[in-house]
């Protein structure tokens, strides 16, 4: 539970902004998504998370692990992974597919969300609420369902860092903290 | 606490009606780390400074760090209930206190929450006053020219304070700071009778920053022994209470004073001490990770001390047509801060600080308070920059030549040890400054009224105490006061009223007063 936007450290964040505004600039931004999302995939194993976090070595001996993927890939990419390597920051991978994705829905103006509800959600009642959510935040919202029972009822809706919370599990917490914090009269007067 | 089941029910009402109404965007973040009472939360886009945030556990904290990636908060409940990966919400609200006349007589947390066990304070939502506030802008402000009466006579005679001062006392650990205020509150009570509806009476608010619990029970106990609590707020962060809570304490009790005094009525808090206050801000800020400075202070701790003491002022009469957020003009917020020196030092950072915001301070030392000299009040350099156009004519005259006197004593004092012939001119101000120190002497829960203070000052200023035993004084001025208040009670009044100097009328019946008590002893 939580919120849906990951938390990606600054120098990823940096790092993913420069490979964006290029591959934006020379206009192949679809391809090199489209890699950024196979490397992503592929440096997910926790495995090679703990190569890339801890690697040791020379910089071509560890690049040549990411050979076979790198192949078919856009020279801006190749040159970037390469890039990553020879400067020790292979750790940027680690959340380069997370960190890119939110600037291209950005550039896009689309918003990625999640509905947590008691119950399964069906498609057309996930797709009437993303409907109403694009009108209300003015981008094109997608959400995918997330069953959570403690909700009880009603829903409760993350885009990026905001909520709407609209369960009975919330409901009830409100009502609590109210009564907590409600101010009565002195006793007796 | 007591809930009263209409009042449980009048809050379900409200939930029944405003049930399809809330589909508001919250903003939400997720606790990346917490520990020490600090919490660091990625996310929350639109959080504010000092937003007061919602953990889960109904843990509450404050936003003091907006950075690039994160918020840094400090949390104001039990941290262990706080975890990593937990949902964090903005509430949108500032951090506010309750303020308003419910509050008198009561001792309350950082918070406003009561705790002393009396039940709910009774406030509404419309008494909660954000804890941080402009100070009153300089059009908004008048010159201080109204005393504000500490019953000390050493302090009312020569470091005068005037309503809207702030006037610090300043002091190494067990030099009688904390019993000059206990005695300052008592005092208020000669200004409306204690009685908090009368408008002339002064509100006295007590700020405990870091102190012993024990020590604040005793305070309040004695305040309420002397009737002094009905016009009091005690607000208490007690050594055990967060750091957070200890360093919100201060502009929490000033949103309290701030209500009042913007309703016309005259305030007097006490910080009791911000030197623990400023040790509450290092280590929440430090903790924060904002980089320290001398003393491994954080830089803006001189702002922390200005801008809360920047918020004393004596209003303006027609501050309400300048700015409709004040109610009443004329108001004023007198604030008496306390900082404690280690071993006399008022050159640490800290005290220097204060020492300049401040409109002046009363500097208590040990030694003379080791040698019996109560309040241990250094004459020499205590000063009030403000305090004089506040003082009642009567007593500017009279005191005027004292704290000269004594400086020319505490010379010769010195000078004298060393020889035993001493010629007639310099034995005789050897005699004066011993009597003046004397009738300076005061016990401790006793303030004297500024029109007794006048009439003994009268006595030990004329030389007519020069042929009295020093150790007669005390029992002499008891005498003095307690023979013109019964036989010629007008004098009080001819005492306030006077426009430059006590008429010669009055002195002459003084005078009298002086002879018959002093025949009546000598006898």
């Amino acid at each position: 539970m939580g919120v849906v936007a990951a938390a990606v450290d600054q120098v990823t964040g940096r790092w993913a902004d420069a490979l964006f505004g290029l591959a934006r600039r020379r206009g192949v931004l679809d391809q090199v998504s489209a890699d950024i999302e196979r490397i992503a995939l592929e440096c997910k194993p926790p495995a090679v998370q703990a190569f890339l976090q801890g690697a040791t070595g020379s910089t071509a001996e560890r690049l040549a692990k990411f050979d076979v993927l790198l192949e078919s890939a856009n020279p801006h990419t190749r040159s970037f992974v390469s890039l990553l390597f020879e400067r020790r920051r292979e750790e940027v991978l680690v959340q380069i597919g997370a960190a890119f994705e939110q600037r291209l829905l950005e550039e896009r103006g689309a918003a990625k969300g999640v509905v947590e509800s008691a119950r399964p959600l069906e498609s057309a009642e996930l797709e009437a609420l993303g409907r109403d959510l694009s009108k209300r935040l003015g981008k094109d919202v997608t959400l995918t369902g997330r069953v959570t029972p403690e909700l009880v009822g009603g829903v409760r809706v993350f885009v990026g860092t905001s909520m709407i919370d609209q369960s009975l599990q919330g409901r009830m917490d409100g009502l609590r903290r109210r009564m907590m914090e409600a101010r009565l009269p002195a006793v007796g007067s | 606490m007591d809930l009263r089941p209409a009042e449980v029910t009048s809050i379900l009402e409200k939930e029944i009606e405003n049930y399809q109404g809330d589909t508001r965007m919250q903003s939400v973040g997720t606790v990346l780390s917490v520990g020490d009472g600090v919490a660091r939360v990625y996310g929350l886009d639109d959080c504010m400074m000092n937003e007061l945030l919602e953990f889960a556990g109904g843990v509450r904290g404050i936003a003091l760090n907006l950075e690039e990636d994160n918020v840094g908060c400090v949390l104001l409940g039990d941290a262990a209930k706080v975890r990593e990966g937990d949902t964090v919400k903005a509430t949108g609200r500032i951090i506010s206190v309750p303020t308003g006349p419910q509050l008198l007589g009561r001792v309350v947390n950082a918070l406003g929450d009561p705790v002393d066990g009396k039940g709910p304070l009774g406030t509404t939502d419309d008494d909660l006053r954000p804890i941080e506030q402009d100070a009153p802008s300089v059009v908004e402000r008048q010159p201080v020219d109204q005393p504000l009466q500490t019953g000390i006579k050493a302090v009312d005679a020569m470091i005068p304070i005037g309503r809207g001062q702030r006037e610090l006392i300043i002091g190494d650990r067990q030099t009688g700071k904390t019993a000059l205020i206990v005695d300052t509150i008592l005092s208020q009570a000669n200004t409306g009778g204690g009685d908090p509806t009368n408008p002339e009476q002064v509100i006295c608010i007590y700020v405990a920053v870091g102190q012993k619990q024990s020590t604040v029970v005793d305070i309040v106990r004695r305040l309420e022994q002397a009737g002094a609590m009905p016009y009091t707020i005690v607000v208490l962060a007690s050594a055990i209470d967060e750091a957070s809570m200890q360093y919100l304490s201060c502009y929490g009790g000033c949103a309290m004073g701030e209500r009042f005094r913007d309703e016309g009525r005259h305030v007097a808090i006490f910080y009791d001490d911000l030197y623990k206050q400023a040790l509450a801000y290092r280590q929440v800020m430090l903790l924060l990770r904002r980089p320290p400075g001398r003393e491994a202070f954080p830089g803006d701790v001189f702002n922390l001390h200005s801008r809360l003491l920047e918020r004393a002022a004596k209003l303006a009469d027609n501050a309400p047509e300048i700015n409709p957020r004040f109610k009443a003009g004329g108001g004023t917020l007198t604030a008496l801060p306390v900082v404690e020196t280690q071993e006399g030092d008022v050159s640490a950072y800290i005290p220097t600080n204060v020492i300049s915001i401040t409109d002046g301070q009363i500097f208590l030392e040990s030694s003379l308070f080791n040698s019996g000299i109560r309040p241990a009040v250094n004459a020499g350099i205590s000063v009030s920059r403000v305090g004089g156009a506040a003082q009642i004519p009567a007593m500017k005259k009279t005191a005027g030549s004292l704290r000269l006197d004594l400086a020319q004593f505490r010379e010769l004092q010195a000078f004298a040890q060393f020889g035993s012939d001493l010629d007639a001119a310099t034995q005789a101000k050897l005699t004066r400054g011993e009597r003046l120190v004397e009738i300076l002497k005061q016990g401790q829960y006793v303030p004297v009224k500024v029109t007794d203070q006048v009439v003994i000052l009268y006595a030990g200023s004329t030389g007519a105490l020069d042929d009295l035993a020093v150790k007669q004084l005390a029992e002499f001025e008891r005498a003095l006061i307690e023979y013109v208040n019964d036989s010629h009670p007008e004098v009080a009044e001819q005492i306030l009223t006077a426009k430059k100097d006590i008429p010669d009328e009055t002195k002459a019946v003084l005078d009298g007063a002086i002879a018959a008590v002093k025949a009546q002893i000598q006898a």
